[in-house]
């Protein structure tokens, strides 16, 4: 610590810091238009000079550490004086189209203007007068307003990792702009439109939609993923206009991706249901709330009276609060009496859950998001996390930036493989393969404390199961080289401090449970605890639905029985989800929901599982209704209604709590506060028999191919999530849809070559199960042989491909792939 | 009580005088107007309706959505919706004003950097209900034609209010040039 005086106040700061963050950690402003806490000092702009007594010149701030005893002032007449100059020379260029600017009313230059006064003009030069790059989907660049602080170049390469932006030319012309001007194609997370100081990036969505003082301003949890970052939503009458980050908000302190910043108007979509439906024929017919909700009462009734009440299944959303899911359980479980109650997550993150059980005898794993700093490896594998929980993903890179390793399993190039220091590029699904040649190494080598591990649960099996995963035979299954394997074994056994990070996402055919337990048994054998395996939960609540009750108990069914073998069930109720795009093997989906005596789905939007209902019941979205989501790091966080609910909407545990009562059964819940706090002792309940120490075993598991390749289906289909949808909820957003709105197949050059493919071209992709007609998109991202797709989009309809089996492994498909002409 | 006051009270002195006060203003010209008969000019520049300037080039409202009257209105009675148009140019979808809760204060005219709004001096206006009275943007630029036609609008900007956007921009040439160090 040193002492330092700042305009008359004597601090005591750390050694080391600038004088900026040392006047920042004590409350004292010093104007700058260049300076962000997540990125290194920069000293462009020169609003943050201050004078130092005994110094000559002044210096400014941002850059310079301050020293024992430095008597600072931040406000002289000095220094003002210097200061009205720069912005001076910043509006000989700068237009005067505050009028017009979307930044007008939080821009950082007229802030300042306005402090220090209209500058007196003294010189003349000429206005800039470039057109705005209008070009890209959701980013407009407007280079006349730059004053080339490069705040966004910055955060672009140094956080965001990606460096779509660059300053190209020099001196006055300078603009900043993507390579070779061309259109700005970047990961759209428009981190680069919140920290502009002025107007030169803005949000076409938002473009000219409402100035910053006309916007009530109200902050929500955003309901894409398992990060659960806190949104600070624009609405105006009635309706939310923009969304962005505001630095000390919630965990994301400030920083977002592009579903949170322009996803959220997928709660504005076209088909969002507005009234009960009933099926009569064919076709849907409007019904009123007492119609519908006593038809489903009558039919529920009798096919439980008739057929028992296990005929009858629920399906759960990770994409519902708490209350909602937990209504559901209590609804089927108490109401009904049936156990047959199950989600998408079945093939994600209830898998993990099942590993972690098994490995380390714990009920529950939360992430934590602040995991990957300090560490000094992190191996990430065959995963994205920057795709499926970006705001997570920042930190991985953040560590690396801060010293880690970083290796990554995975068989295609993504941001993380280009940042990593090691890319495992492994063939898909083979995980299981690389994880025991790595602990065959380890054993190999003696890297491990035998004597602590060996009295373990499991481990003979273990040694007799990896035994077999010689360097030779992993490198002949994964495609690696053996001293590859070697190498990354050694590298990660001899850290000290390790992170494993793996998220099961649903939509993922290249890894499953199997994988997170062939994960679990290496960190045991290095003799670390459970935190070092980080699996966040996918979605929204995901965790929080999972502990809220909606999971097959005594005895139910899960979604592979339910869903998968026809015949099971009489009647199906299905909350927020849509089976048919979500889940593998959507054909047999389709017969099974065919065959049911009864379905009933209740969501915001038609589905295609609502199609072939027979009644819908229209659900308020999002933003639309109160409740709690859990992220994954298990924190219970608010989620509040800011908007009216579309149509005839209801919340859906209203809803369910309705139906009961419409059955004779009385759920109580009389109001939101009732469920909340029911719920929240259910949870709380939970997680206190969940407690208790890790009881660790080892459960090898033997890699086992899924589905070869063949003479006849001569590729592997990776299913995986893109970065700008999650689940197919985001498909519903028309901003979303301007950067993808449709499935694509990605292809390597070389494949394409051979089928004379080229981008944009038509091709039909065939498994065993189906086939699907779907855009080329020909990269070198993904190898030879190996063609990836996202699931997210319903028209895609990809999981016709898709199938399960009982594979731990991974759930590949081998697909053939011809031309359209 | 004196012989004088005594005269004063039985003749009536005092009524007679206040009489006399009230038979001569018979005969002076009246003040009072019969207002609705009768009207009188308005003074210029007075604050009365409100109407957005047409602009005589484009036809269409001078206004460009800044919102700067609104965020000036003390009675928060301006609302206006703007949105993009197929130039990428912001547009005014919406300018609408409550009459009914504006408290004529004009801050809304001198906070407009483009003299795009304006008090006219109509103040005889009233309706059965509230929506005849809430001003959308055409009856807005329809008052502009019907009160501040021809020179009139114009006089009433240059007399009375000068558009803040006289200040914006470069300075004229010559002034204040900036000179760099001369060789001698």
């Amino acid at each position: 610590m040193i002492e330092i005086t700042i305009d008359d106040r004597k601090l005591s700061v750390e050694k080391g810091i600038t004088i900026l963050e040392a006047a920042r950690r004590n409350g004292i402003k010093i104007p700058n238009l260049c300076f962000d806490k997540r990125l290194r000092p920069y000293g462009g702009c020169r609003m943050c000079v201050v004078e130092i007594e005994g110094g000559r010149k002044l210096a400014s701030a941002c850059g310079h550490p301050a020293r024992e005893g430095m008597v600072i002032k931040t406000n002289s007449p000095r220094v003002r004086r210097v200061r009205q100059s720069v912005l001076e020379f910043l509006l000989v260029h700068h237009p005067l189209d505050c009028p017009e600017c979307d930044k007008a009313g939080e821009c950082a230059l007229q802030d300042l203007v306005f402090e220090y006064g209209v500058p007196e003009t003294r010189f003349t030069g000429e206005r800039k007068h470039a057109q705005p790059d209008v070009r890209g989907p959701l980013i407009e660049l407007i280079s006349n307003r730059c004053i080339l602080c490069a705040k966004c170049v910055r955060i672009c390469s140094q956080y965001q990792g990606r460096g779509a932006l660059g300053l190209i030319g020099r001196g006055f012309p300078t603009v900043v702009q993507p390579a070779f001007g061309e259109v700005l194609e970047c990961d759209y997370c428009g981190q680069c439109i919140d920290i502009c100081p002025t107007g030169a990036l803005i949000s076409k969505p938002y473009k000219y939609k409402a100035r910053p003082w006309f916007l009530e301003e109200k902050e929500n949890i955003c309901s894409f993923c398992g990060v659960g970052c806190t949104l600070t939503l624009g609405i105006r009458e009635g309706r939310i206009l923009r969304s962005k980050g505001r630095e000390g908000a919630g965990i994301n302190d400030g920083n977002l991706c592009g579903r949170g910043r322009f996803g959220f108007d997928y709660i504005y979509s076209e088909n969002r249901l507005r009234t009960p439906l009933i099926k009569e024929g064919d076709e849907f017919r409007d019904a009123s709330w007492e119609e519908a909700l006593t038809y489903v009462a009558r039919s529920l009734s009798s096919i439980r009276d008739a057929h028992g009440p296990n005929s009858i299944g629920a399906i759960g959303s990770p994409r519902c609060t708490v209350e909602d899911n937990y209504m559901l359980a209590k609804f089927m479980r108490a109401g009904l009496g049936s156990g047959n109650i199950a989600s998408s997550e079945a093939f994600g993150y209830a898998g993990a859950l099942r590993a972690f059980s098994l490995s380390f005898g714990i009920g529950s794993n939360p992430a934590d998001l602040a995991s990957p700093l300090g560490r000094d490896v992190i191996l990430v594998l065959e995963s994205d996390p920057t795709i499926t929980h970006p705001v997570f993903g920042l930190n991985i890179l953040r560590a690396k930036r801060e010293g880690s390793r970083l290796l990554v399993a995975d068989y295609r190039e993504t941001k993380l493989t280009r940042h990593s220091n090691t890319w495992l590029q492994l063939r898909p699904g083979t995980l299981v393969a690389l994880l025991n040649g790595m602990m065959n190494v380890i054993m190999d080598r003696g890297l491990f404390d035998r004597d602590r591990v060996s009295g373990i649960r499991g481990f003979s099996s273990l040694e007799a199961v990896v035994k077999e995963y010689t360097p030779a035979m992993v490198s002949e299954i994964t495609g690696l080289t053996g001293e590859a394997v070697t190498d990354a074994a050694v590298t990660f056994a001899n850290a000290p401090r390790r992170l494993v990070i793996m998220p099961l996402a649903v939509s993922e055919n290249n890894k499953g449970p199997g994988s997170a337990l062939a994960a679990a048994n290496l960190l045991i054998l290095l003799g670390e605890e459970p935190s070092s395996l980080q699996v966040p939960a996918e979605y929204c609540n995901t965790y929080g639905m999972l502990e809220a009750g909606i999971m097959p108990r005594g005895g139910g069914m899960d979604v592979f029985d339910m869903l998968y073998k026809p015949g099971h069930l009489r009647a199906l109720y299905i909350m927020g989800e849509d089976p048919l795009v979500s889940m593998p093997d959507s054909r047999k989906i389709k017969n099974t929901l065919r065959s049911l005596d009864f379905l009933v789905v209740q969501d915001i939007v038609m589905t295609e599982a609502a199609e072939l209902a027979n009644v819908v019941l229209p659900a308020s979205s999002w933003g639309e209704k109160e409740g709690h989501f859990i992220n994954a790091g298990g924190l219970r966080q608010r989620i509040r209604k800011v908007v009216e609910a579309t149509g005839k909407s209801q919340p859906d545990w209203q809803i369910l709590r309705n139906l009961g009562l419409a059955m004779g059964i009385n759920l109580g819940a009389k109001s939101f506060q009732d469920i909340t706090k029911e719920a929240d002792d259910f949870i709380a309940g939970g997680r206190r028999e969940a407690e208790g120490a890790p009881r660790p075993a080892f459960h090898p598991v033997a890699y086992e191919p899924e589905e070869p390749c063949d003479s006849e289906f001569t590729y592997t289909l990776v299913t995986r999530d893109v970065l700008q949808h999650s689940g197919n909820m985001s498909t519903r957003s028309e901003a979303l849809k301007l950067v993808q709105a449709e499935a694509f197949l990605e292809i390597n050059e070389k494949d394409a070559e051979r089928h004379a493919i080229s981008d944009e071209s038509h091709i039909k992709i065939t498994s065993r199960r189906g086939a699907v007609y779907l855009r080329a998109k020909v990269t070198d991202a993904v190898p030879e042989g190996v063609v990836s797709t996202p699931v997210h989009f319903p028209s895609g309809g990809i999981n016709e491909l898709t199938h399960f089996s009982g594979n731990t492994c991974s759930r590949l498909d081998a697909v053939k792939i011809e031309r359209v002409k | 009580m004196t012989a004088n006051e005594f005269i004063k009270k039985v003749f009536f002195i005092e009524i007679l005088k206040g009489l006399a006060l009230t038979l001569r203003h018979f005969f002076t010209p009246s003040v009072t107007r019969q207002y609705p008969t009768e009207k009188r000019e308005p003074f210029p520049g007075s604050r009365g309706l409100h109407a957005l300037v047409r602009d005589p080039e484009t036809g269409r409202e001078k206004c460009v959505g800044c919102g700067l009257c609104a965020a000036m209105c003390p009675s928060q009675c301006i609302h206006i919706y703007t949105s993009e148009d197929d130039d990428h140019k912001k547009v005014v979808d919406r300018y609408e004003v409550e009459v009914l809760r504006c408290v004529y204060c004009a801050f809304c005219v001198e906070a407009c950097p483009y003299g795009a709004i304006v008090l006219t001096d109509h103040f005889e206006y009233s309706g059965y209900s509230r929506e005849e009275l809430y001003y959308t943007k055409d009856r807005l630029l329809h008052n502009w034609d019907k009160y501040m036609a021809n020179s009139k609008g114009r006089e009433y900007l240059e007399k009375f209010w000068r558009p803040k956007s006289e200040d914006f921009g470069v300075p004229a040439a010559g002034h204040h040039q900036a000179e760099g160090k001369k060789a001698t």
